[in-house]
């Protein structure tokens, strides 16, 4: 995601509940954490954690969305070209909570019924609308999906697992990649 | 189908039939117990957690449903790729599994897949006179756009079918190519 993503307001006990829970996964490094705990460590009664999330699902998909939109908020781009900086700083504050990283990743690829795999995608149409209004539908897309792709915690799961990159090797390669997907319309800016 | 050999097997290959009716959260250890005929007990020991059979179900599904065509050239693997997004829209069950497990935090010494291997092995003699950390940058790239990953994305977040995606993905790697120079490339 990059920049405000569109997200519920939360009750003051909904978002106890959440960064309860956030916490919990970051100290057993799994999501696999009872609700009696969650509720424990948000102080409140079992019973409100099911009121407001009745399943492990509905909880662990609030949460990944909690976690973008706070733990891992993007400062705003101003520019489609402002773009590679963002992701490689949002690699580098994935490679401190890898825990949370990969909550934020695997809730992102469970289809229909998981987290919407691409938070920032109306940021960054504005972006590119504004700055680069000539490209035809398909073009604009295949610019949209790439960067949507590389902005996210699966970028960083995905350079650390299949690469064992550290966390200035993955800043860099998505950061290149991106310039990449950049270079195509880089000279096509409206005046 | 083959019969499955052992109980670890049966027990994926259950679960994977299950795919076809139920998402993976909704498959309960119980269920799978009663498919195979053994206690809900013998299905822990073989998984201690769902991220384990998760990533075990991955792998079998991988190599039961989705084989990696072999692949030399830039030419072949973009074929192979192609190839493996259609598999994956004519299985979107099994395709998020891959999707999901491949996001998940290890949960043994996991290996690099293969197809990481086959890209490293391709810029190798492709790309031999390549340095060193823009050939990891080209492979990196390269594998997270050939990933199920790439293709859950598109799918559930731009409601793309295979045919959009893989062209996606030909535009995605394409400016990825191009900030090579030609002389990189090895004459055939």
């Amino acid at each position: 995601m990059t920049g405000p993503a569109d997200v519920p307001a939360l009750s003051g006990t909904q978002a106890a509940i959440l960064a309860a829970y956030a916490e919990l996964i970051e100290e057993v490094g799994s999501d696999d954490v009872s609700f009696r705990l969650v509720a424990r460590r948000a102080g409140i009664a079992e019973r409100t954690v099911f009121r407001n999330y009745p399943t492990r699902v509905d909880l662990l998909l609030a949460t990944a969305t909690w976690i973008e939109a706070t733990v891992f908020a993007r400062e705003e781009s101003h520019s489609i070209f402002d773009i590679p900086l963002a992701i490689r700083d949002a690699m580098q504050r994935y490679d401190e909570r890898p825990e949370l990283a990969h909550v934020v990743a695997e809730t992102a690829m469970r289809g229909v019924s998981g987290a919407a795999p691409s938070l920032g995608r109306p940021h960054l149409e504005r972006l590119l609308d504004a700055e680069v209004p000539s490209l035809d539908e398909v073009q604009r897309r295949a610019v949209i999906v790439a960067l949507c792709h590389l902005d996210s915690a699966a970028t960083w799961v995905t350079f650390r697992r299949e690469f064992g990159m550290d966390r200035r090797d993955i800043a860099d390669a998505a950061a290149w990649a991106a310039e990449a997907v950049l270079d195509s319309i880089r000279d096509r800016v409206a005046l | 189908m083959e019969e499955p050999v052992d109980t670890a097997t049966a027990i994926l290959a259950s679960a994977a039939a299950l795919l076809r009716e139920h998402t993976f959260d909704d498959i309960s250890y119980r269920a799978l117990a009663d498919e195979v005929g053994i206690s809900e007990r013998t299905v822990y020991r073989q998984y201690p957690t769902r991220a384990h059979l998760l990533a075990a179900l991955s792998n079998w599904i991988e190599q039961t449903h989705f084989p990696l065509p072999p692949f030399v050239t830039v030419a072949d693997f973009r074929a192979a790729v192609h190839d493996r997004f259609r598999a994956f829209d004519a299985s979107p069950a099994y395709a998020f599994v891959g999707a999901r497990a491949s996001a998940i935090s290890p949960t043994l010494d996991a290996e690099p897949a293969y197809i990481t291997r086959a890209i490293e092995a391709m810029l190798d003699v492709s790309a031999s006179t390549l340095n060193r950390r823009d050939r990891r940058r080209l492979a990196a790239s390269l594998r997270y756009f050939s990933s199920a990953m790439f293709w859950a994305r598109l799918r559930t977040g731009f409601d793309m079918d295979a045919g959009e995606i893989c062209d996606a993905f030909d535009r995605a790697v394409g400016t990825m190519l191009a900030r090579l120079l030609d002389a990189t490339w090895a004459k055939p």
